[in-house]
């Protein structure tokens, strides 16, 4: 994990420098703050994944789950890790060596850089350079190209099958999102994260004396609804974990990949769920904004609470069949985010 | 028995008779060789095709339910039991004896496509070869595989060593066609959607199946041969648990107890009757609640609520199942002329029970539809997909579930009563939609069927008099049927038809017995529907057909 480290702090520096030139306030870059958020996430996806995962999943099916090793069986993570980290890496025959290494690396590493711009709230925010939001979009797409190394260079035919329905899916909900995070941008004027989580301070409405905030799930309902069903597909969850599937494909692109990788690709996963997450939280849900707790704090359940709906919709939708996934991607949401995307320049050309 | 009269345009054609049916085909019939369910035609080997089409169009026996091969010291045999999907007590059977020293004989794969795996199962284990069959290959055992092991003269202590270069070496190394997009690919018997130890063998053009072909035997267990070397009054009994294992233990000794109830014309207490019919249903619904829960995951991915729902409800079923049998799984309940033991005392607690699953069943069932047959994209993933037209599901022999969701109403349970089923109150469901979400609401109403079923034999149960409970009838210690007997007998399975082939040689052990098991049948349509359709789509398919390879293999 040192490589993405580094990389974090390269991003951070570009950050700053942007902010320099755009005359914004740059806050000295900082490799404490680099390495707490790259851990806190790490945390993240490690209890996510071996514990909360199987406990959130156990409620939907009327289980208990792990509750044998610590309190609430929480220590089944130290378990796990021990488990899977000391399990043989098991290299199949003919696998294309440099870029079968390198892909179990690049998808989380991806995800963990997309997080240098997203404002946790409470000051911590590793860069905010103007453009933060496509540079988000930009890192967290590099994870596909991930996936297309793991599918190809297995060789396997059900590793090359998920590769290539990574590859023909990708189009169909990539750029769904991010229109539809652009009529986001269009609202707030700026690409900037920190800027696009102050315009969602001000007050919509007040309702007896309270005062609804201006977070863009309640100024657009409908493309926060979009934002979201795309965002399963970025992430490969039901009903749209297409590139898995395991049942059909056995576990697709990472059929092949044992131990330390697979933990690797896992966490990967689980990062990728909370980048996600956190991407919706900024552009939709105020950010880190929120009554009484701190900012950080509600960003935090923001991004858990977006994690728990994907584990919902994976305990209780079925998965759309690849081509059927392409037709929903290509002649629905792509459909629907052009539509609200000019609807919403309309609308704010004519207000503002 | 439904209320429910069968449509009088349904009629078989005139020839139903025996003596009708022989005039039909009188030009090739040698002699008659009949079987004590069905007339027996001898035909030439030569003449299989021509007997066989001409009873199908015209005395419209147009199910092959099973093939059976033997040997005899003087000939080899091969049996066709025909029936008719109208009217399954409808028989016939034609017997085609071909010599020791060439034993050759027309396939019948042409005029009944579902002929073809029959056939080399016959030709697999007793050695009968079928000219012009299209695949005229192994099926259960490996491709190597020396001898016949149900011939006369097969060594069992011969060694079954084959040289590596006489094996098809599973890890070829690749081959790339300079023409041709299509690629292959193994699904199975590693994988998770194949529900137990099957093989595909599998064509793809992209993501489409351009061809499959199931490879089984991978769990054959010679079922068939150690029921052969067991007494049909004790030693059998036990082993039909282990052909259909989920769960649907008591539907498969029905199958065995009615064909040797026949054939030794053992009584069966009406009383023992009732409790039969009331642990088949129960059986039946833990069978069908696996396979919606299976076609649940193999739909919705492995994290499912549906499957843990499914079994949770199961659950409750093998509970009662354990209270009235001692076993969860491998119940070992039924006897000749009876079962083995009356209801648990005290019997209120037993009825108790039963009673409080029927009355959180509707609640549940009324969940299923919710998450399954009401979900938009299950109907979207299982709508016109794995289509199967009647005609085709009837040229393969397929019964059951499969069958009823092709809208071929074909029930043993109404059509050929056995048990207590005609003096119940209770429906055939079918549906006409042919697909993969046909298969599954029919299992998902039939559980309702089942409840109906099961809350009436409580009811008679409750109030039987106390000095009429006779479990078991008087059976002998050893059953003797006469020399030669024969007899084919079917139930209806969890999966479908499951018959057994009998002939006796005048001992206390059956000299043939054939099982005749739906899943078999089932699973040869799976190339007809998934032919041209996504993998998901072939998946999904194989989920719907609900095959057991212990079933299948045997």
């Amino acid at each position: 994990m040192k490589a993405s480290w580094v990389l974090l702090q390269n991003g951070n520096a570009t950050g700053n420098a942007t902010n320099a030139t755009a005359g914004g306030v740059a806050r000295p870059p900082s490799a404490p703050l680099a390495d707490s958020i790259a851990g806190m996430l790490g945390l993240d996806g490690a209890v996510a994944g071996p514990w909360a995962k199987r406990k959130i999943t156990a409620a939907f099916t009327d289980r208990i789950a792990v509750n044998r090793v610590g309190p609430f069986g929480l220590l089944i993570i130290v378990a796990d890790a021990v488990r899977l980290l000391s399990k043989e890496l098991i290299v199949p025959d003919g696998v294309d060596r440099p870029a079968w290494d390198i892909a179990p690396i690049v998808i989380p590493f991806s995800a963990l850089l997309g997080f240098a711009v997203i404002p946790f709230g409470s000051g911590l925010q590793l860069a905010d350079p103007e453009t933060g939001l496509v540079f988000a979009f930009a890192a967290a797409s590099i994870a596909s190209l991930g996936v297309v190394m793991a599918g190809y260079a297995s060789n396997n035919k059900y590793s090359l099958l998920g590769g290539l329905r990574a590859i023909a899916s990708n189009i169909a909900y990539e750029i769904p999102l991010i229109v539809t995070a652009a009529s986001v941008v269009i609202f707030a004027g700026t690409l900037q994260m920190s800027e696009i989580v102050a315009v969602q301070q001000q007050t919509l409405i007040e309702i007896g004396g309270v005062a609804i905030p201006q977070w863009f799930a309640f100024v657009n309902p409908f493309a926060f609804a979009l934002f979201i069903l795309a965002n399963l597909a970025e992430i490969g969850r039901n009903p749209f974990d297409i590139p898995e599937a395991p049942t059909e494909i056995v576990a697709g692109f990472q059929t092949e990949y044992s131990s330390v990788y697979f933990v690797l690709l896992y966490l990967g996963e689980f990062i990728h769920i909370f980048l996600g997450g956190a991407l919706a939280a900024a552009l939709f849900l105020g950010g880190p904004s929120g009554p009484v707790l701190p900012g950080f704090v509600w960003f935090y359940i923001k991004m858990w609470a977006f994690f728990l709906f994907t584990q919902w919709a994976r305990s209780a939708v079925p998965r759309l069949r690849v081509d059927q996934f392409l037709d929903a991607g290509w002649k629905g949401m792509l459909v629907l985010s052009f539509a609200n995307l000019v609807l919403t320049a309309i609308l704010v050309g004519v207000i503002v | 028995m439904s209320l429910e009269e069968p449509d009088p345009t349904d009629a078989v054609p005139a020839a139903t008779s025996a003596d009708a049916m022989e005039a039909l085909v009188s030009e090739h019939v040698l002699s008659r060789d009949d079987h004590l369910n069905a007339p027996g035609y001898v035909v030439r080997p030569d003449a299989v095709q021509d007997t066989l089409s001409t009873l199908r169009t015209e005395a419209g026996l147009d199910h092959l339910s099973c093939v059976t091969a033997q040997e005899y010291e003087d000939r080899y045999e091969s049996i066709y039991h025909l029936k008719s999907y109208d009217d399954p007590t409808h028989e016939a059977s034609v017997v085609v004896p071909t010599p020791k020293d060439d034993p050759r004989s027309q396939t019948a794969e042409p005029v009944f496509r579902t002929a073809d795996w029959h056939e080399r199962e016959a030709y697999d284990l007793v050695g009968i070869e079928y000219e012009d069959h299209p695949d005229p290959r192994r099926i259960l055992l490996p491709e190597t595989w020396q001898g016949h092991p149900l011939s006369l003269n097969y060594d069992q202590e011969r060694p079954q060593i084959v040289p590596l270069s006489e094996h098809a070496n599973p890890l070829q190394d690749d081959q790339r066609g300079d023409e041709g997009e299509t690629m292959f690919l193994n699904i199975g018997p590693h994988h998770p959607a194949t529900h137990g130890v099957l093989h595909l063998k599998t064509t793809l053009d992209g993501e489409q199946v351009v061809d499959v072909d199931p490879d089984i035997g991978y769990l054959h267990r010679c079922e068939e041969q150690i029921c052969q070397n067991g007494t049909y009054r004790y030693q059998i009994m036990p082993y039909p648990d282990r052909w259909d294992y989920i769960s649907a233990g008591l539907l498969n000794e029905w199958a065995y107890a009615r064909a040797i109830e026949d054939m030794a014309e053992i009584e069966v207490p009406e009383y023992a009757q009732v409790i039969r019919t009331l642990g088949a249903e129960l059986c039946r619904i833990a069978a069908h609640m696996l396979a919606i829960g299976t076609f649940a995951l193999d739909v919705y991915g492995d994290f499912t609520a549906i499957f843990m729902y499914a079994v949770r409800d199961r659950e409750k079923v093998q509970n009662i199942l354990e209270d009235l049998t001692g076993q969860r799984l491998m119940f070992n309940y039924f006897r000749l002329g009876g079962v083995v033991w009356d209801l648990p005392e005290p019997r209120e607690d037993f009825f108790e029970t039963i009673r409080d699953f029927l009355d959180d069943l509707p609640q549940a069932l009324e969940e299923y539809h919710d998450l399954i047959s009401q979900n938009e994209i299950l109907q979207v993933r299982t709508v016109d997909t794995g289509v199967l037209p009647p005609e085709v599901a009837k040229s393969y022999g397929a019964t059951g579930p499969v069958a009823r969701g092709s809208g071929i109403d074909y029930d043993l349970r109404r059509d050929d009563p056995y048990g207590y089923y005609d003096e119940l109150d209770w429906d055939v469901v079918t549906d006409d939609g042919c697909d993969n979400y046909s298969r599954l609401f029919v299992r998902l109403r039939e559980l309702e069927e089942s409840a109906k079923i099961i809350e009436q034999c409580v009811d008679l149960l409750e109030d039987w008099p106390e000095d009429n409970r006779t479990i078991q009838s008087n059976v002998p210690r050893t059953i003797r049927p006469e020399d030669d007997a024969e007899i084919y007998r079917a139930v209806e399975g969890a999966k479908g038809e499951l018959g057994i082939y009998l002939r006796s040689d005048g001992t206390e052990k059956p000299a043939r017995f054939k099982i005749r098991s739906p899943c078999f049948s089932n699973l040869q349509t799976l190339p007809e529907m998934s032919n041209g359709e996504y993998i998901p789509d072939l998946v999904a398919s194989l989920g719907s057909l609900d095959i057991v390879l212990g079933e299948v293999d045997r």
